[in-house]
């Protein structure tokens, strides 16, 4: 057996737990609302017992905050459930619409935190690809994660997807520090095995501050 | 005497339940929903305690911490966090962090922590009292 870890199984292993780890952060937050939430209901019907004054506006409020709880919690829950499931076939059809709109709320703890924003410009037509979703979202990812250190001031990054003749690309604008050095830095073993798994290619424009990924319309039909 | 607390959340539902329940429990609360508010806040007011999340955009609670420590160091921090780990607990008590606490806590055991921070600073003022009168009393030869 070789004792060498597999850098493809690596980079997913830490792509999921990272993802897990803020998808928890961002429960136990919801929770801790709903937790209080609770308790001020229960603060509300001792004081009511003892004859105080109820605050209906208030418990009105209430009600609505932790509605709006649930419904994040349950986004939440979905967007792990749809990572999860990417995992279910080595290739399959997407949309890259859903599956770019999948990373932005993943991704979106991690960026926050770090002062960025990211966005993308849906396309009103579907995007469909036939690819492998995991390594897709875990490149989408690494991409994501590298673009944070060669944005410009704004700290803001644009996904682009669109159709080509071959297939579909994503491109990610606002790299207004991207030089050769850095993107060939960032092609470390695991970006190119993933770029491979993906039968992808990458493309970066350091003048316009744009890294492309050209992907085929078929995993199993490379792009010329 | 009532307590006056400093509670630092980016969640602002988190804030307004928890800033009720704690009036309630006749405390005077503040609230700051990011860390540069409520730095601007210990500058301009003094805290018994200050509850601070351990992950907040843009400046994290223990950056943020380590500020407030250096602006004053005898200020009373509770850290709330998502998940407490032991490294960041013994980095957060390390920075000077008076508890950890974590999320979604119980709040008798939140107001339990506000009032031993209380009763901390009481003890660090009248120690600061304690060595200013000696000083004094050195220095005049009385």
């Amino acid at each position: 057996m070789s004792n060498k870890i597999d850098p493809l199984g690596e980079a997913g292993l830490q792509f999921y737990s990272k993802v897990s780890a803020s998808i928890s952060h961002e429960i136990k937050n919801s929770l801790a609302v709903l937790n209080e939430s609770a308790g001020y209901l229960e603060d509300v019907t001792l004081m009511a017992k003892k004859g105080m004054d109820v605050n209906m506006e208030r418990l009105e409020s209430l009600a609505v905050t932790m509605l709006k709880q649930v419904q994040r919690t349950n986004g939440i829950v979905k967007n792990m459930n749809r990572l999860a499931h990417s995992l279910d076939d080595p290739a399959s059809q997407i949309d890259l619409n859903p599956l770019l709109e999948l990373m932005i709320s993943l991704s979106e703890r991690t960026t926050v935190t770090r002062g960025f924003k990211v966005s993308a410009v849906f396309s009103d037509a579907a995007i469909t690809i036939t690819t492998h979703p995991f390594f897709l979202e875990n490149l989408i990812w690494l991409i994501l994660d590298f673009a944070m250190t060669v944005t410009g001031d704004a700290k803001t990054i644009a996904m682009i997807p669109a159709k080509t003749e071959s297939g579909a690309e994503i491109n990610f604008t606002g790299l207004e520090k991207l030089t050769g050095k850095s993107f060939n830095d960032f092609q470390t073993e695991r970006v190119r095995l993933m770029l491979a798994a993906l039968n992808c290619k990458l493309q970066p424009n350091e003048n316009k501050g744009i890294l492309t990924i050209h992907l085929p319309k078929n995993i199993n039909q490379p792009e010329k | 005497m009532t307590d006056k607390i400093l509670i630092v959340d980016d969640e602002q539902d988190f804030l307004d339940v928890i800033s009720d329940r704690l009036t309630a429990r006749d405390m005077n609360v503040s609230t700051a929903s990011s860390a540069i508010d409520a730095i601007k806040k210990i500058d301009e007011e003094s805290f018994d305690a200050v509850v601070l999340d351990l992950q907040m955009p843009e400046m994290d609670g223990l950056e943020t911490l380590k500020i407030m420590k250096e602006k004053n160091p005898d200020l009373q921090v509770i850290l709330l966090t998502g998940h407490a780990t032991v490294e960041k607990g013994i980095e957060a008590m390390k920075l000077g962090a008076m508890d950890l606490i974590e999320k979604p806590a119980d709040l008798a055991t939140i107001v339990d922590r506000i009032k031993h921070a209380k009763a901390e600073k009481i003890i660090l003022v009248e120690k600061k009292s304690e060595s200013r009168i000696r000083e004094i009393l050195t220095r005049k030869g009385w």
